[in-house]
């Protein structure tokens, strides 16, 4: 006699909970997920999702494009919002000029390194008063992979350039070895022609501007310390630099390509450039059954390619999309993201938890040519200032550019 | 009630069949299409072509869903840009056989337009180095493959006048070599601008200067004095090489793929000749590279632009990448290995070229090509001219402006007799240099005029008794008939005029060439081809709306 009553007040109380939650969710896109799928389908528009717009550097762009989906299906929301990212790639420097000139206003930016954040940031303190980068604070702005700047090189040829490794005057015997107008006939290897070495277009390409920056430095003799004044006030060097640029036949825009023609062409076109470690270990398979070994070397003292990730400081970014690109950083880092970085793209996880060599790992498939997974002997080169930065790509832009 | 319920079902149905159907007709109504344009070297026509084919089919669309259709046409690199250049061609796409020209066009649209006609840094499509082709018994007779054979090799055994005896084989005569008109052909312009490094000793750096030494000027022209013709195209090049064997050439300057694809058919039994290797000259040489260029000018539109670029994708992609293979190139696409049919069977080492030559600048380039011009070997040229009745109209004016053009076209030091036929044969200039009596034969040509029979035979066999008498065998010595019609008059017959031509015929491909233009549909075609073919000339068939085109690429064997 009572059931029916208990059951209609069940029914009322479970409808009344059922509609409470629907408009919950019209107000709060979090209870959306609470409320009864089907109905919630027809009846509810799905929340608007928050948008975070990425302009990245080239080189990521395998590992980027299997990891984005995998981001956005594993249920990241800011406040049941779900996250959405949309990437453009472009060259490095290419980014921050995107964002000084406003022709583009992301929410996230990632170079290849933090040479252009340091621009960047120096640019944008002169141009705005203000910078659009802030590095000192590692919840925004912080490196996600890493890879050093190397030499690949034909083994027959570093043999007779360099031997096993290239000492510390590596740079000035470079720089000797190109301006010989006898070439290779000098090291009694007359068939080989001339010495052919190649690097990016700094302009473009962070990886020939980490060159130059390298190149400088050994011209120097040291590690830290670059000054504009060291650039602008030395003819000795600007000379020597650019008898070195000058036996340069062609600078590409990008790393990828310039690696693959190195691959395809062969010791007649390259007999040595310089690229990032990742992008050789990217190639190393390809280069097998055709010229003979291809081998890295690591420089005397490097610079580290190590993808930042950095939310702007701009007023173009909602509070949701600083919290949204906040959850993608943290995804980019976690450990699964940073494997797969390593295993399959050669990568260095920022993740130090992460060994090196384990099974599958190219620093242990491609040890043979040359790799090292330890490289806590190899020194870094100290980032000069913005404005060092800046100052030694304009005179590049002013003497070399072509 | 009930009758209402079918009439509107009946209607809802009609409605969605409409509906649906409009759907499959809007898939027929052209949505509009977009054509991309390419000239591209003729060496890669083979790959190419299906490909374009293929793309064609499959209907590719724009991101406005419009669908892309390619229309290709070969050419030599070099004639492709000068077109371009002068407005008569409007492609979207060149590509060209290598990067080496790209200097001198830059420099050259700049002029005109103030930019650069290719800007950023194009795609490779299908790479092979630009190698010597030599006989492999001839190259083994040089030290190959031991020994590293260089441009300057080659240039010794040119300008030697022991030919072949000097490596023990006075068998084979002279050495006879060949490359393609400099003019027309990106294997040509390379082969004269490796003579010029040969004969500076340098690899790089070759500057104007450089070409001043008198020794360079020497070397040039020591080199072409070997040269038994050039031509327009180097796919044109290989195939005479590879049909007429090593009487007619012992080497010429050729692309890698076109060995491969020659030792392919040897090896399938479809060639009967014998077998040909590259050579990697020892002092570098250049690469192929076939590159992808959208050219920067006014009348490529953004929606051509970006059908260029799904047409460039598509070529880029590994089953097009893998298919290059078997045409001879190395793909550009890194990680396709270099397999069969790429190896030392085909005649190819893939381990080589060892070193390149740096591609000079425009104005070397330009100083270059200047030199070439001046060394290069001259022309002995009977040109034999129909003037018969039937000759009237159209024709004969064709002929007659056809025939100025191709004039203009020959050099001061080239040397040329005109002989016209009708009832009688007459010599309007005998064969003496073309310099100082230049204006005289032009006011001669344009003053011909149309009249009785035709003696062909006679006046073949007259031309060619005077150049073999009178011509230098030092220099290329060709004649080129034009006939509109059979042999009416003559007094000797075919097989009597050809047993003597074959008779006194020199040295493969030193001898007298002929070639033959069947002018207009009463030509008599196949007489003319047993006129040109057995002497290594070429027969051609033509109207007055071709003519012109006729006698341009008569000139590039010249």
């Amino acid at each position: 006699m009572y059931t029916p009553r208990i059951n209609w007040i069940l029914l009322i109380l479970f409808g009344m909970a059922a509609i409470g939650v629907f408009v919950a969710a019209l107000l709060i896109p979090s209870f959306r997920a609470v409320a009864y799928a089907p109905l919630r389908e027809i009846l509810l528009p799905p929340p608007a999702p928050v948008i975070v717009t990425v302009l990245y550097s080239t080189e990521k762009q395998a590992w980027l494009e299997e990891v984005v989906p995998a981001f956005e299906q594993s249920g990241a929301n800011v406040n049941g919002h779900p996250v959405k990212i949309q990437v453009e790639k472009m060259g490095s420097w290419e980014v921050t000029n995107a964002v000084l000139d406003g022709t583009r206003k992301p929410v996230l930016i990632s170079p290849a390194s933090m040479l252009q954040i340091a621009a960047l940031q120096d640019t944008s303190t002169i141009q705005f008063g203000r910078s659009l980068v802030n590095p000192a604070d590692t919840a925004s702005c912080r490196a996600v992979l890493r890879t050093p700047l190397v030499l690949v090189a034909w083994k027959e040829r570093a043999d007779v350039l360099w031997g096993q490794q290239p000492g510390a005057s590596l740079w000035p015997n470079i720089h000797d070895a190109l301006v010989n107008p006898k070439g290779w006939a000098a090291f009694n290897q007359p068939d080989w022609g001339y010495i052919k070495f190649g690097h990016t277009d700094p302009l473009k390409s962070n990886s020939g501007y980490m060159t130059i920056l390298l190149m400088t430095y050994g011209y120097y003799g040291k590690t830290s310390g670059l000054t504009a004044a060291d650039i602008l006030n030395n003819s000795d060097y600007q000379k020597w630099f650019l008898e070195i640029e000058a036996s340069i036949g062609q600078f590409e825009h990008s790393t990828g390509p310039l690696m693959q023609k190195m691959i395809a062409y062969g010791p007649s076109t390259y007999d040595f450039v310089a690229v990032y470690e990742s992008t050789a270990i990217e190639q190393a398979a390809n280069a097998v059954g055709r010229y003979g070994e291809l081998r890295v070397y690591y420089p005397p003292a490097t610079l580290w390619s190590d993808h930042p990730f950095c939310i702007l400081e701009a007023e173009w970014v909602t509070p949701d999309q600083r919290k949204a690109a906040a959850l993608f950083l943290d995804y980019l880092t976690s450990k699964p993201v940073q494997e797969v970085a390593l295993l399959k793209y050669g990568y260095r996880p920022i993740d130090s938890s992460i060994p090196l060599e384990q099974p599958g790992s190219p620093f242990e498939r491609y040890a043979a040519n040359g790799f090292r997974a330890d490289l806590s002997f190899l020194p870094e080169v100290q980032v000069p200032p913005g404005s060092a930065l800046n100052t030694l790509r304009d005179f590049w832009a002013r003497n070399v550019s072509r | 009630m009930k009758r209402s319920v079918y009439i509107l079902l009946s209607l809802l149905a009609i409605l969605s069949l409409t509906l649906s159907a409009c759907g499959q007709i809007q898939g027929l109504i052209p949505g509009g299409s977009v054509t991309v344009s390419i000239v591209y070297g003729s060496e890669k026509k083979e790959w190419l072509e299906p490909l374009v084919a293929q793309f064609n089919e499959a209907r590719n669309k724009t991101a406005d869903g419009k669908v892309i259709v390619v229309e290709s046409t070969p050419m030599g690199s070099i004639e492709s840009v000068r077109g371009i250049l002068e407005g008569r061609l409007q492609p979207t796409v060149w590509s060209p056989a290598s990067s080496v020209y790209i200097p001198v066009a830059n420099a050259e649209w700049r002029k005109l337009h103030g930019s650069d006609l290719v800007t950023g840094n194009p795609n490779d499509l299908v790479l092979s180095p630009v190698v010597i082709a030599m006989w492999k018994p001839m190259a083994q007779a040089l030290g190959w493959p031991e020994k590293a054979i260089g441009w300057a090799d080659i240039a010794e055994l040119a300008t030697s006048e022991q030919g072949w005896s000097a490596y023990g084989h006075p068998e084979w005569g002279d050495f006879k070599f060949g490359h393609t008109h400099p003019a027309y052909s990106n294997s040509g312009i390379v082969s004269i601008i490796a003579e010029a490094y040969a004969a500076t000793g340098k690899q790089r750096g070759l500057t104007e200067a450089d070409l001043n030494d008198p020794k360079v000027r020497e070397f040039m022209a020591a080199v072409e004095k070997s040269i038994i013709h050039y031509g327009t195209s180097t796919g044109f090049f290989a195939e005479r090489m590879f049909e007429r064997g090593p009487s007619y050439l012992s080497a010429a300057v050729l692309y890698e793929n076109l060995i491969v694809a020659q030792e392919t058919k040897r090896l399938s039994g479809q060639s009967s000749q014998i077998p040909v290797v590259a050579i990697y000259p020892k002092e570098g040489t250049f690469w192929t590279n076939n590159p992808y260029v959208v050219v920067n000018a006014p009348w490529v539109t953004e929606e051509q632009r970006e059908a260029a670029g799904i047409f460039e994708a598509f070529l880029l992609d590994r089953p097009q990448q893998l298919k290059a293979l078997e045409y001879g190139f190395r793909p550009a696409d890194p990680s396709i290995p270099l397999t069969a049919p790429l190896d030392a069977e085909h005649g190819i080492d893939i381990t080589q070229p060892k070193t390149i030559l740096e591609i000079p600048n425009a104005a070397v380039i330009d100083k270059i090509q200047a030199l070439w011009r001046e060394t290069k070997k001259p022309v002995d040229l009977v040109v034999v001219m129909d003037i018969s009745g039937s000759m009237r109209g159209d024709k004969i004016t064709t002929a007659r402006a056809s025939l100025l053009e191709f004039v203009k076209k020959l050099d001061d030091r080239d040397r040329l007799q005109i002989i016209l036929f009708s009832s009688n044969i007459t010599t309007l200039t005998p064969l003496t240099p073309l310099g100082p009596k230049r204006q005289q034969v032009l006011d001669s040509v344009s003053g011909i005029f149309e009249t009785g029979d035709t003696r062909l035979y006679d006046a073949t066999l007259a031309a060619y008794q005077d150049l073999a008498a009178n011509g230098d065998p030092n220099h290329i010595r060709a004649i080129v008939v034009l006939s509109d019609g059979a042999d009416t008059a003559s007094t000797q017959t075919l097989e009597e005029v050809m047993a003597q031509i074959n008779a006194s015929a020199g040295e493969g491909g030193n001898a007298i060439k002929i070639f033959t233009i069947a002018f207009g549909s009463d030509a008599d075609e196949s007489v003319l081809k047993q006129i040109a073919e057995p002497t290594g000339g070429k027969q051609y068939k033509s109207s007055p709306e071709n003519i012109q085109k006729i006698y341009d690429e008569i000139a590039t064997f010249f």
